[in-house]
């Protein structure tokens, strides 16, 4: 069971309180209307799949209730760091040399 | 170092204390966090700011869950004027004030194993929580809120439809103690 | 006194005889003792058959790492255990052992004979020699092989212990109580840490236990360790005995398993037998020691032949002699303190046999002092013995050529092949391990998680060394978890036992080695030939060695046999054996029960169940329940002797005709609240809402993204600012998370909260011709005629005295009312309902009837007649969206090529010809006679009796199907394929008249 650094409640708890909500950054369309079929496509299925440092939306369920985003380490199992939901990708190159 | 222990019927009771509490009003509370100070003005409440920390004022006791979300528990009897009040603010400082007093069973757990019984079935640090702070976290898989009134008192908020679960796994924790293990 | 026991040694109580019985034979132990050290002093080696040859096999070890020495216990009705590892259970009074494996007894055992044909049973013989005819291997093969092969018989009635399971924080964890981690445990508590010290034996100590001479700062090893236990508790150390660690898992999750009452005479009333700890620690220190490693050589199975340093534990620590003349074989120096000790106590050591060619001076001359023969420079080359080794052949060895052997007599022969750190739980974090050349052992490199390896552990072998290795290993724990740290204590220790040695492959013989029955893994019954053969015939990674020879694969994890399996391994490729590597352990260390698993989750409790407040009224009435989502709900109210078919058709028909009354509880709420509360649900649901008034109520339809339906449910229109959302059963939580996901991370902007109210309202429905005739009396403050509250509307008002909200809506197609109180009063409610509806013989109906009476108006169930791929358009929804709205959840997807494409499945009603009723889930095909396999155009989703209609009805989603309306499809089900004609879902009052009255 993995350790999960809330940004809202600022306290590392245990998983047992969150739940994974897919890929972070994937902003839904102001006009999805406007999207070729191609594109509405990419967005609903298209998944970056990495291995490393994994951008990801993480919710406190059994918490504060809020989504967040959180870069985990796909082979580490590791969570580099966590930001509120709607805060700008962070700068991984701190997290990284730290790791 | 092995020492055979033996079987203690009233043991049980000493170490930890279940109880369920009379319900009061329970209001779920949500405002943009820039205009919480406002509506506590109006409601006549003092809501903290910093999640899992609880403010009392009067008899009314406000518990912050989220970054725009509060428990507020008041007396049955301050129900409707609390109700009245939200809706004179409403125009000025929308906000969502929601009466859920029949949404959770409230247990107290006291005595010196009550600390231990909830680990059977809470993930998070509960020895390190402060005395008059809560959190809302989950118990085996029921979500609830705990509060830590003393050392070893506390309040388990538990949404009605779960207590049965909660409750017989806290049986389970209690039947330990009387054994002794 | 018992034969082999030594009076007054040991850590044993003399004077506390314990009785228990081995296959059928009573013995008495001391209490104190292990299952193995009791039957050890009875004269006792004998203890099982091996797994695949039937092999005689006996106590090897006084530890965990027990390969060999596995019996079955019981202790009366359902409380028996196989394979369980004799030299870790404690004797109880009574306790009942059974050797396992032999047929018909351990000293005559027929499958033995496996041991004579072990030529066939070599290295993946189970993929060579039971290849043909495959027909042969279910009914021939498998079970011979099933019934021959094995350990303990699984236990065939139900566990009636209880098992535990706990969280645990704690700062530092300490793993293994010997010399490392008590200094360590203690240095880190003195820093005011919370520390938590576990070790898997009853009493701390770990090697201290069997070395009493030794002395730490003047004071003697187990007064020492009295000492250490009272300081430990004035620390504040919690310390866990019979605790084994399991699994070392992310970010410092260490699973322990306590054993609570296997130990004990007696069992205390409602004790749990386990206690699963999940333990969360900021600092981890693994002091688990090493693990001795035995020699590879033809025959070092056979009873009688053990560990060096088990026989010296069992001598200091238990007070038993293994037995009267001992030949010693080692390539390290450990083993000769124990065959000095166990001279000392009366066994004349008949031979030490070094495979070196020089012993160190000391030892060679406290071995000559004592009168002990030495043969330096030796192996040995085989054993004798049927039940009980009796000699050993030793042969000298020069310039790597094996002399003529001597046979020299023994009743038991302990051996040392050197020490393995013991790094199991290290691997599980991914720890990287590196091969030291000078020790030929693995030892801890890289680190993954926040943990510190102290003592034995790390390739330090001397007391001092450890106890100093450990205190400094506290302190840096302590240090990393943010405390402020001691001075260094410094541990002087006399009389200390260091040592070192060689490690070997398989020992050279002047013999066939291809005949040798050189085993490494006695568990599985792998030999060094077996490794040879793997690596000849093709496998090159470690991984794959162990998976064809199962070496390490057994329930003692290679623990004995990891690195004697990968010098003989890497010895065949020719490579060195840190470019050959090491196989991964995994958890769980040593073997733990289901039942600690399993912990509280079972019987009652096995997973959370939800009951509304009027459920037990239900179970008054005689409900049947059935599971919904995580809620148990009344299915059905069957009358004394009625069938449910009975029962459901009773319900229905009384609901049609007069009234019925339904526990709807369960049903999602929602509030959505605030400002822009139908700009939300505009965007959220297919439906419009900004027209819909306060007052009214609307059907709902949800979407995924993806265009395919996720929910529906009624939303009623409070205020102009409020929607009271209702979800289906299941789906309330989902639904729930979807909106808030929407609205923290979409639509941030939108001023909206929401509320869960499922568990503050108590709902109950009344459906019929009569529910307004039942619920108007009981109704203030709310006029509920047809003009002034027509279908569809929602109001608050007051019901038999309670604070209510009402919704006239209806999913059977009569008139309905669905009333809202708060939760504590839903008993209440219902039973005023009861009662005001006695007059029109009001009848209680359960989620069938519900099913039933949707089903003939085609009300779609989400997650029964649709799966997740079902669209609106699909489902005959189409109605439901709203055309004009620019945009809302899933608006796009439905204008994707695959979701616009003809000959999607479409739901329609379906109608036996022959009256049968279908089942859900049958597959249709349109041509019956076309070869096999057949084209399938869809499945049967509902189906089910009906009263009003006379006939059965069904629903399905069958490809194109609404273009094929009055047509026949085909049912084949087993032994009769049904006809049935395609028609409308709506089968009921097609046209609603009885909702408006």
């Amino acid at each position: 069971m993995l350790l999960i650094h809330c940004p809202y409640c600022e306290e590392t708890l245990p998983e047992a309180e969150f739940a994974y909500a897919g890929e972070a950054h994937i902003d839904r369309p102001a006009d999805p209307s406007a999207l070729s079929d191609e594109e509405w496509r990419d967005y609903l299925f298209i998944r970056s799949n990495v291995k490393g440092p994994h951008f990801e939306r993480w919710r406190h369920v059994h918490g504060c209730a809020r989504f967040f985003n959180a870069v985990r380490d796909t082979v580490s199992d590791k969570f580099m760091t966590t930001y509120k939901a709607g805060d700008p990708r962070p700068d991984l190159t701190a997290e990284e040399a730290a790791q | 170092m092995t020492t055979q222990k033996h079987n203690d019927t009233d043991r049980s009771a000493v170490m930890i204390r279940i109880e369920e509490l009379v319900p009061q009003a329970r209001f779920s509370l949500r405002v943009r966090s820039e205009r919480a100070r406002v509506l506590s003005e109006s409601l006549g409440l003092a809501l903290p700011v910093r999640i899992g920390s609880v403010e009392r004022k009067g008899e009314v006791e406000a518990l912050c869950l989220g970054p725009d979300e509060w428990c507020v528990l008041a007396p049955d009897k301050r129900r409707d004027a609390l109700i009245e009040a939200s809706r004179a603010a409403y125009a000025k400082i929308p906000h969502a004030f929601c009466d859920v007093s029949d949404r959770e069973v409230v247990l107290r757990l006291s005595g010196p194993e009550a600390l231990t019984a909830l680990t059977t079935g809470i993930a998070r640090d509960i020895e390190s929580m402060e005395v008059g702070s809560a959190a809302r976290t989950a118990f085996d898989t029921a979500t609830v809120i705990l509060w830590r009134d003393d050392e070893n008192s506390f309040r388990m908020d538990v949404w009605r439809s779960f207590l049965p679960h909660v409750r017989a796994l806290l049986d389970l924790a209690q039947a330990e103690f009387a054994a002794g293990l | 006194m018992t034969r082999f026991r030594v009076e007054g040694k040991g850590r044993v109580e003399h004077a506390e005889p314990v009785n228990f019985t081995f296959d059928g034979r009573t013995y008495t132990g001391l209490r104190g003792d292990t299952v193995a050290s009791a039957l050890l002093a009875n004269g006792v080696h004998l203890i099982g058959r091996s797994f695949k040859y039937h092999r005689p096999r006996g106590t090897v070890t006084a530890g965990s790492e027990e390969p060999n020495a596995l019996i079955s216990t019981s202790r009366g009705k359902g409380r028996y255990e196989p394979n369980t590892r004799a030299t870790v259970q404690e004797l109880r009074e009574g306790l009942v052992a059974e050797s396992q494996n032999r047929w018909p007894s351990l000293n005559f055992d027929i499958g033995a004979v496996n041991d004579k044909a072990y030529m066939l049973f070599s290295a993946g013989f189970y993929y060579k020699t039971f290849m043909w005819p495959k027909s042969f291997w279910n009914k021939v093969y498998e079970p011979i092989i099933r019934a021959a092969a094995g350990l303990g018989v699984s236990p065939g009635e139900e566990d009636p212990d209880r098992y535990s399971s706990r969280y645990l924080h704690t700062d530092i964890l300490v793993i293994g109580a010997g010399p490392a981690g008590i200094a360590a445990a203690k240095s880190a508590a003195q820093s005011g840490a919370r520390v938590t010290l576990v070790d898997e034996n009853r009493e701390i100590g770990g090697a201290l236990l069997s070395d009493p001479r030794v002395k730490i700062d003047d004071i003697g090893a187990w007064d020492w360790l009295s000492a250490q236990l009272v300081e430990l508790e004035e620390l504040g150390v919690r310390l866990m005995m019979h605790t084994t660690a399991i699994g070392y898992y992310h970010q410092n999750m260490v699973g322990l398993c306590e054993k609570l009452t296997d130990h004990l005479d007696e069992l205390p009333e409602g004790a749990p037998r386990e206690r699963l700890w999940r333990v969360r620690a900021g600092q981890v220190v693994l002091a688990q020691g090493a693990l001795e490693k035995p020699l590879v050589f033809d025959g070092n199975d056979r009873p009688g032949v053990m560990l060096a340093g088990s026989a010296q534990t069992y001598l200091n620590r238990y007070g038993v002699r293994v037995g009267d003349e001992a030949v010693v074989v080692t390539s390290h120096d450990s083993a000769w303190y124990g065959a000095f000790d166990l001279a000392d106590a009366g066994t004349e050591i008949t031979a030490i046999v070094d495979t070196r060619d020089t012993p160190r001076a000391d030892l060679a001359r406290e071995a000559e002092r004592r009168g002990i023969r030495l043969f330096a420079g030796h192996t040995v080359t085989g054993t004798a013995g049927r039940l009980r080794v009796k000699s050993v052949r030793v042969n000298p060895v020069r310039d790597g050529r094996v002399g003529a052997a001597v046979t020299v007599r023994c009743d038991c022969l302990l051996m040392c092949g050197g020490w393995t750190p013991s790094l199991h739980l290290f691997s599980h974090t991914k720890g990287s391990l590196k091969w030291d050349e000078s020790q030929n052992a693995y030892l801890p490199d890289h680190r993954s998680e926040a943990c510190h390896i102290a003592g034995a552990g790390r390739g330090l072998w001397s007391f001092e060394a450890a106890l100093n290795d450990g205190d400094v290993a506290g302190r840096a724990a302590a240090e990393a978890a943010g405390f402020e740290i001691s001075d260094h204590a410094r541990f002087a220790v006399a009389q200390d036992r260091p040592g070192t040695g060689v490690t070997h492959k398989e020992l050279p013989t002047d013999r066939d080695a291809g005949k040798a029955r050189a085993f490494i893994d006695f568990q599985n019954d792998v030999t060094a030939k077996d490794i040879r053969l793997a690596v000849r015939e093709g496998m090159r990674s470690i991984e794959h060695v162990k998976r064809y020879t199962t070496n390490g694969m057994a329930t003692d994890q290679g623990k004995m046999s990891n690195i004697n399996g990968l010098m003989i391994a890497a010895d065949a490729l020719g490579e060195a054996p840190p470019r050959v590597g090491l196989t991964t352990f995994r958890p769980p260390y040593t073997p733990t029960t289901f039942g600690a698993f399993a912990g509280y989750h079972r019987g009652a409790t096995f997973e959370l169940t939800r009951r509304t407040t009027i459920d037990s009224w239900a179970e008054e009435h005689g409900a049947v329940f059935e599971p919904v989502a995580q809620w148990r709900r009344a299915w059905y109210f069957p009358k004394v002797g009625e069938s449910m078919d009975a029962a459901v058709l009773r319900e229905c028909t009384a609901t049609r005709n007069s009234v019925g009354i339904f526990d709807a509880s369960t049903l999602g709420k929602i509030e959505v609240a605030g400002p822009d509360a139908a700009e939300f649900m505009n965007r959220m649901y297919t439906n419009p809402w900004t027209k819909l008034a306060p007052g009214r109520t609307r059907y709902g339809l949800l979407l995924g993204e993806d265009g395919f339906i996720r929910d529906d449910g009624v939303i009623g229109r409070i205020t102009d600012d409020l929607f009271h959302v209702t979800t289906t059963t299941g789906g309330a939580a989902r639904v729930l998370n979807m909106m808030e996901d929407y609205l923290q991370t979409e639509w941030p902007d939108l001023t909206v909260w929401l509320t869960s109210m499922t568990e503050h309202w108590a709902v109950v429905a009344l459906n019929g011709p009569n529910a307004r005739k039942v619920l108007e009396p009981l109704v203030e403050g709310l006029d509920i005629s047809h003009d002034a509250f027509p279908h569809m509307s929602v109001a608050d008002c007051k019901v038999s005295g309670l604070p209510a909200r009402l919704f006239r809506l209806s999913f059977t197609g009569e008139l309905g009312f669905e009333i809202n109180v708060p939760a504590r009063h839903g008993p209440t409610l219902w039973k005023a309902l009861m009662e005001a509806g006695a007059a029109h013989d009001i009848c209680p109906y359960g989620t069938e009837a519900m099913h039933v009476l949707r089903a003939e108006k085609g009300y779609i169930i989400v997650g029964q007649d649709t799966d997740g791929t079902v669209t609106p358009e699909d489902a005959g929804l189409n109605w439901a969206i709203g055309k004009k709205k620019p945009d809302f959840v899933g608006k796009r997807s439905l204008a994707r090529p695959d979701l616009v494409m003809p000959g999607r499945k479409q739901l329609v009603g379906l109608i036996t010809e022959n009256g049968a009723k279908l089942e859900e889930g049958a597959q249709i095909v349109l041509d019956p006679n076309q070869p096999k396999p057949m084209k399938m155009v869809g499945h049967v989703t509902s189906s089910y009796r009906s009263a009003a209609l006379g006939h059965p009805i069904a629903m399905a989603l069958i490809e194109g199907g609404r273009d094929l309306m009055g047509d026949i499809v085909h049912v084949p089900l087993p032994g009769v394929t049904h006809r049935a004609r395609i028609t409308d879902t709506n089968f009921y009052d097609p046209e609603g008249a009885r909702l408006q009255v």
